[in-house]
């Protein structure tokens, strides 16, 4: 047996380090053609069959490897916080939730990928470019700090059974945004009529968590006028009357419909996916949503599928076109990566044409591309077979649209991370507040978090 | 020590010394640098859910721990009646606890959910009525929370007090029924200071546990409405991942050690000055 010295176990450790020493460069040397890739779960098992094969296909044609991990969406968001937080970052995120982008962008944690953008800039759509144009507030610069790939607008879903059921037809539904919706009104009070008593006409998501109850304040918002809430520059404007009407009308009509019945009473608590499992159980007879997850979702189940209706944004109350906003799916490389080369060879891959139409095909359509071209030049985008994603294409690429307010300053993302605006709607539903009172106290909490979001004019 | 006997303490003491480094120091250290910011704690009183969450926090652990420990230590009394049914049920009984805590908690925000959940449905169907909205209401989400926090953890202390009255010698009860103590004056001549000890350290260690506890919260009224169910562990959540701000976060939580460290200390005190009573 031998016997363990003071002696030994020096030269045993100083051993071991210098074994680690010399393997380490081993390791590096394989990691240099391998990017970590962390990629969102999609709503339907094909979007990640579909995004396999796309990682296949690149490591055959480059030699490089992708490192990938899918991760629903929540999970996903924990781990980009606390990585980004940490330092310890993988190579390739997609912006989970949208908005950090410009949160980090703002804290200059993000690469710099203009050069992929610039690959096929003539493809995208303007506001697709706008996105991903954030600015640095350590360079006091905007510059493109993530790839788009997809483009998503918000739509109406509609159960048109349901809307039949209560004696109207499809092409009874008023075309402007307040009539629009209190159509639903009366639909449910038909349906309740006939015995259906837990069916609700407008399925709004009013909670303050997740993501889709900040993007039905900004359809309101935009439909009543506040599109100017924050402009190019990065300026808030909530000095100006027309945008503090608009957000008071924001407030009011969704809150008067709960209050008045018209909507679950269960949805200020609802997350992402719970207007998505209202809808499917016909609890509501309309659904507002970004993308067509709602169908996908069912798409096995093709009476159901067939069954609903998916309409763009109503026009506004004085007939105008309400410009939706245009979120983005991209691709974002942090700081710290440590093969920024791979990363970006793999979004250059992932965002020609060709590539990114297999993607998002094989993926059931459920979000849309970020260029224009793939649509017109591929028939199956407009094919009049499938009842939904034609008019997803008309709202989503061919209609007008605006980029979401945080990208002309990351206060608004911060603005919704907060839900400064459903906050309000919870002050109104559950507190009692006036629209005005609670509309007062939003207003000046978005003033304290945009003062601390300074952009350089110029 | 000396030489080899040196060098083999060396040995064995420097894994535990790296992974308490690792796994304490480091992670404790770090959290305490993330929110050692006064700033944070200044912003921390300006949001508006902040102090109902430390509220919401001392009901659901004042409530949550001290009617789970005293129903445990009742139904400990009930368990150990020697009968082939009452084990049937004791095992029926420590299922909440022996499954996932997702599974449980998840099962009964289902059961509440309201319109959709299985509570109010059953109403609705034998009764023709429309049940109450479980997670619209501040206080009906809290007591929600603290009746799904008993349910999954009741049992595993349950457990504990039963082992323990089993070891209560037989002869302590005879010769308490001899000086008249029986049925309920066993329980409170008898049974009760034997324990006394023990259920003050299960207490304060189920407290400790509790100010933690992230999953009840979470997954049964999910903090909702508007956040007015939010314990600090739960707000602390939000704050990191939701509102991306994770040193906020980390504040939140270390807003508990006040009551933390005190409790500790007093564990701490009590393991090591009691003598063995049982």
């Amino acid at each position: 047996m031998t016997t363990l010295s003071r002696r030994s176990v020096l030269r045993t450790s100083l051993g071991a380090a210098a074994a680690g020493t010399l393997v380490r460069p081993y390791i590096a040397n394989a990691a240099a053609t391998t990017a970590v890739v962390w990629w969102t779960q999609g709503s339907a098992e094909e979007e990640d069959i579909s995004f396999k094969k796309i990682v296949a296909e690149y490591e055959k044609a480059s030699g490089n490897t992708i490192d990938y991990s899918i991760t629903p969406y929540a999970p996903l968001r924990q781990k980009i916080v606390s990585a980004v937080t940490s330092g310890v970052v993988p190579d390739l995120f997609q912006n989970t939730p949208a908005e950090i982008i410009a949160l980090y962008a703002w804290q200059d944690k993000l690469v710099d990928v203009s050069d992929v953008v610039e690959t096929q800039r003539e493809e995208y759509t303007e506001t697709a470019l706008l996105t991903v144009r954030c600015y640095n507030n350590v360079e006091k610069k905007r510059s493109i700090y993530g790839v788009p790939y997809t483009v998503g607008a918000s739509m109406n879903h509609i159960w048109r059974p349901l809307v039949e059921k209560a004696g109207y037809q499809m092409s009874d539904i008023p075309k402007t945004w307040d009539a629009f919706y209190d159509f639903f009104k009366e639909v449910q009070k038909k349906l309740r009529a006939q015995g259906m008593r837990n069916v609700y006409g407008l399925g709004f998501q009013l909670a303050t968590i997740g993501g889709d109850s900040n993007l039905r304040a900004n359809d309101f918002l935009i439909a009543y006028g506040g599109q100017d809430i924050v402009t190019k520059n990065g300026k808030l404007h909530l000095d100006d009357p027309k945008v503090r009407k608009a957000a008071i009308e924001m407030l009011t009509y969704p809150t008067t419909a709960y209050k008045e019945g018209y909507v679950p009473p269960g949805a200020i608590n609802w997350n992402d996916f719970d207007d998505n499992n209202a809808f499917h159980a016909k609890q509501i007879v309309m659904d507002i949503e970004a993308s067509l997850s709602t169908e996908v979702a069912i798409i096995k189940n093709r009476q159901d599928y067939n069954d609903i209706v998916v309409m763009g944004l109503a026009l506004s109350n004085d007939g105008k076109p309400v410009p939706a906003q245009q979120g983005s799916l991209c691709g974002l490389i942090p700081k710290g990566a440590k093969n920024v080369e791979v990363a970006k060879d793999f979004l250059k891959y992932l965002i020609q044409p060709r590539v990114l139409n297999g993607l998002l095909k094989t993926g059931l359509g459920r979000n849309l591309p970020a260029m224009p071209a793939i649509v017109k030049n591929d028939p199956w985008w407009l094919d009049p077979k499938d009842p939904h994603r034609a008019a997803y294409v008309h709202q989503g690429l061919f209609g007008p649209t605006v980029p979401p307010f945080w990208t002309s300053n990351p206060a608004y993302a911060q603005v919704q991370n907060e839900h400064v605006w459903q906050t309000a709607w919870s002050e109104i539903i559950q507190d009692r507040a006036t629209p005005q009172a609670a509309a007062e106290k939003a207003f000046q909490r978005v003033e304290e978090i945009f003062a601390k979001y300074p952009i350089a004019q110029g | 020590m000396h030489g080899s006997d040196f060098a083999w303490a060396v040995a064995f003491a420097v894994p535990y010394a790296t992974v308490f480094c690792a796994f304490v120091v480091y992670p404790v250290g770090y959290a305490l640098w993330m929110a050692g910011r006064p700033s944070l704690y200044a912003d921390l009183i300006a949001d508006r859910l902040y102090l109902s969450t430390v509220v919401n926090t001392l009901v659901f652990v004042g409530l949550g721990v001290n009617i789970k420990m005293f129903l445990a230590l009742l139904l400990s009394g009930f368990f150990l009646r020697p009968r082939g049914w009452i084990r049937i049920l004791l095992a029926i009984y420590i299922l909440p606890w022996a499954l996932a805590a997702v599974q449980t908690c998840i099962s009964f925000h289902w059961m509440l959910i309201g319109e959709q959940g299985l509570v109010d449905g059953l109403l609705s169907a034998l009764f023709g009525i429309d049940g109450p909205l479980w997670f619209n209401n501040r206080w009906l989400g809290l007591g929600s929370n603290v009746i799904a926090y008993i349910w999954k953890w009741m049992p595993f202390w349950t457990l504990i007090f039963l082992a323990a009255r089993m070891t209560i010698p037989r002869v302590i009860y005879d010769a308490a029924e001899v000086d008249g103590a029986t049925g309920p004056g066993s329980f409170v001549h008898v049974t009760f200071p034997l324990l006394a000890n023990l259920y003050l350290i299960c207490t304060l260690l189920s407290t400790l546990w509790t100010l933690g506890d992230f999953t009840t919260v979470y997954l049964v009224s999910g903090g909702g409405p508007a956040g007015a169910t939010e314990v600090l562990a739960t707000l602390g959540f939000r704050y990191a991942f939701d509102a991306s701000k994770p040193a906020l976060g980390v504040a939140a939580v270390m807003s508990g050690l006040p009551v933390l460290i005190p409790i500790v200390l007093l564990l701490m005190r009590r393991l090591h000055t009691s003598e063995l009573q049982l």
